[in-house]
């Protein structure tokens, strides 16, 4: 503080370079002074180009304010000029942990506006596709959190992870990350020998590992003591504003895509939602670890029920969607997505508007900020579970 | 969790396991000396099998990024008897891997199998111009090409990969028959090329056709007779 500001009716802080600070305090208590603040868009706590601009009082956030748009791409016009083909490996980038939940759902839209009949071997293919992605988001976001609170070795576990499922994952699709597996009517093409040898044995060591996570971090007190009771969402201000997925489930609200609308072979699964009360960090972060094992549960039931078949049916050379307009909601691994899809009877769509969780998640983060302390900013935003590309496609 | 028994009994706990896993041995992937081992579908880089490209240009029209740049020429090709051929020639057929996202939809949509992936990776540059694969080098990724896996039990391969691969047995049983009796009969030589019904010919050119429509009557007629006599043979069998 190199200047003297002066504050009606406050105190005067004096001091400058080398002089030591004192405060006067007179009759009202002590007055401080407003200190706005931009955290990002670089900063380590924030998974990519998020702004958030807060006023301060002392240690307490005031008032937060999400800056979004760094990270715009304008995904929905440039899928007006791209066929549904090209649209799959384009929906795969704009939350890049969770690529396949995405181009599923765009392949659904299509179907959906085609009346199309998908294979029932390429349904369950999808249904596991589906639920290993959603482990490798929730690996993702349950080592950064560790790391986002000072614990270095959360990260350096779930990551060992994340590369055994994507290696196996690879074998199948050709990609780590963008995997561009889904086509319009099916799959890309069949799961190679020896695929669901090796997704049988990552699900059991992935069981066990994640029990170690637990063991790693759930008993650990300074975690605890900074996660329990920090940023605790209620349960009517989440669905207020939109927010989904496990964000929504730590809060006691158990609505989930895949049973209120299950889509591809959800409806013969046995879905478990895993499901907690209180809305605060360390209940967010919980229904990771726990939404994981429920994953697991659906992967197994997969390798039992998978049905021989073909993966894909006969289509045009260029798939040209009907006149019409289709709305299709998927559960994504960070919450509920969707792609409202309307077309002209062209081989591109008319328009293309996604409904991305990151964004309607990103929301309520000033509602969680304001009134906390600026040291819990960093558990509050790593357990909000957003990809910043999801919020600004 | 457990009840707080003892004030960092969790933290503990935690430092247990990873004092345990410093024990376990390592899964550090050791890179550079070890190279890793790619499964064959890997979207590494694009090999070019020149000699299949026809220059339809479906794989620069699909592709998201238009990073595939073709030049192709008209050649005449002169034929023996008959009207001269055009014939699209490739001149230059380069992809941008600076460009390319690795979707993969030009492997896809080749009709005449002339892309291929291969998991070759290291091909980065200190120049970025230097991304760019002309056909040759292109053409040399074609060594690296991994043969497809295997399916899955239980997957039903696609009709045409299967129609293919009845297709090349044949081919190749018919060669070896071909062969076999070409050796047993003491080389007896196959006549080669379009043969025409001679007295047909002869006919037609007295009876004053000119002599071309003469000739491809001729052709026809033979051709006809030739498919009477295996579908009879084939009626013995």
């Amino acid at each position: 503080m190199s200047e003297t500001l002066p504050h009606e009716g406050g105190v005067i802080l004096p001091g400058g370079p080398g002089e030591a600070m004192s405060v006067e305090i007179r009759d009202g208590g002590l007055v401080t002074q407003e200190m706005n603040l931009n955290i990002g868009p670089q900063h380590p706590a924030t998974h990519g180009v998020l702004r958030v601009v807060i006023d301060l009082d002392g240690e307490v956030i005031v008032r937060a304010r999400p800056v979004i748009g760094y990270m715009h791409r304008g995904f929905e016009k440039l899928a007006e000029a791209r066929d549904y083909r090209q649209i799959i490996a384009l929906v795969n980038r704009h939350d890049w942990l969770s690529a396949f939940c995405n181009e599923l759902g765009v392949a659904l839209a299509v179907e959906r506006l085609m009346e199309l009949e998908v294979p029932e071997r390429a349904q369950w293919i999808r249904v596991l596709m589906s639920e290993w992605n959603r482990i490798l988001n929730h690996l993702m976001f349950i080592g950064s959190f560790g790391l986002e609170l000072g614990a270095i070795t959360p990260v350096f576990f779930s990551f060992r992870e994340r590369e055994d499922i994507q290696s196996f994952l690879e074998s199948a699709t050709g990609g780590r990350l963008h995997f561009t597996y889904t086509r319009v009517g099916g799959l890309k093409e069949d799961l190679p020998a020896g695929f669901l040898d090796a997704s049988r044995q990552m699900a059991a060591t992935m069981r066990s590992r994640n029990d170690e996570y637990r063991q790693l971090l759930l008993g650990n007190e300074i975690f605890q003591a900074r996660t329990k009771g920090v940023g605790a969402l209620a349960p009517d201000v989440a669905v207020d504003y939109g927010v989904t997925g496990p964000t929504l489930h730590a809060t006691g609200v158990a609505e989930d895509v895949r049973l209120s609308e299950p889509y591809c072979v959800y409806d013969e699964l046995d879905v478990k939602v895993p499901v907690r009360t209180n809305g605060d960090s360390y209940d967010r972060f919980v229904v990771l670890l726990d939404r994981i094992d429920a994953s697991l549960d659906l992967i197994e039931q997969v390798h039992e029920g998978l049905p021989a078949g073909p993966v894909n049916r006969k289509m045009p050379k260029t798939v040209k969607a009907p006149e019409g307009a289709t709305y299709v909601r998927t559960e994504n691994p960070l919450g509920q997505g969707g792609y409202y899809l309307v077309s002209d009877g062209g081989k591109t769509p008319w328009r293309m508007r996604m409904r991305t969780p990151s964004f309607s998640n990103i929301q309520m983060v000033p509602e969680l900020l304001e009134g906390s302390l600026l040291s819990d900013m960093i558990a509050i935003l790593g357990s909000v579970y957003f990809v910043v590309g999801d919020v600004d496609r | 969790m457990a009840a707080p028994s003892l004030p960092g009994s969790g933290l503990l706990k935690g430092l247990g396991l990873t004092f345990k896993t410093m024990l376990s041995p390592a899964t550090t992937a050791q890179y550079p000396h070890v190279k890793p081992e790619l499964p064959p579908r890997t979207r590494g880089v694009i090999a070019l099998m020149e000699e299949n490209c026809t220059v339809c240009m479906l794989c620069a029209k699909e592709c998201p990024d238009w990073c595939i740049y073709i030049d192709s020429s008209k050649e005449t090709v002169p034929v023996e008897g008959g009207r001269t051929r055009t014939r699209n020639v490739l001149d230059r057929f380069a992809i941008d891997f600076a460009l390319c996202m690795y979707c993969g939809i030009c492997v896809e949509v080749c009709p005449f199998d002339a892309l291929f992936w291969s998991p070759e990776f290291e091909y980065a540059e200190y120049d970025i111009r230097e991304l760019t694969h002309e056909k040759e080098r292109l053409r040399e990724w074609m060594d690296t090409v991994p043969p497809p896996p295997p399916l899955e039990e239980g997957a039903v391969p696609p009709a045409e990969i299967e129609a293919g691969i009845a297709a090349a047995r044949k081919e190749a049983e018919e060669a070896v028959a071909k062969a076999k009796a070409a050796a047993e009969g003491g080389g007896e030589p196959e006549a080669e090329g379009p043969q025409i019904d001679e007295e047909l010919f002869a006919r037609l050119v007295a009876e004053g056709t000119p002599e071309r429509a003469a000739r491809a009557k001729a052709k026809a007629a033979f051709v006809k007779a030739q498919k009477r006599r295996e579908r009879e043979q084939g009626g013995d069998q």
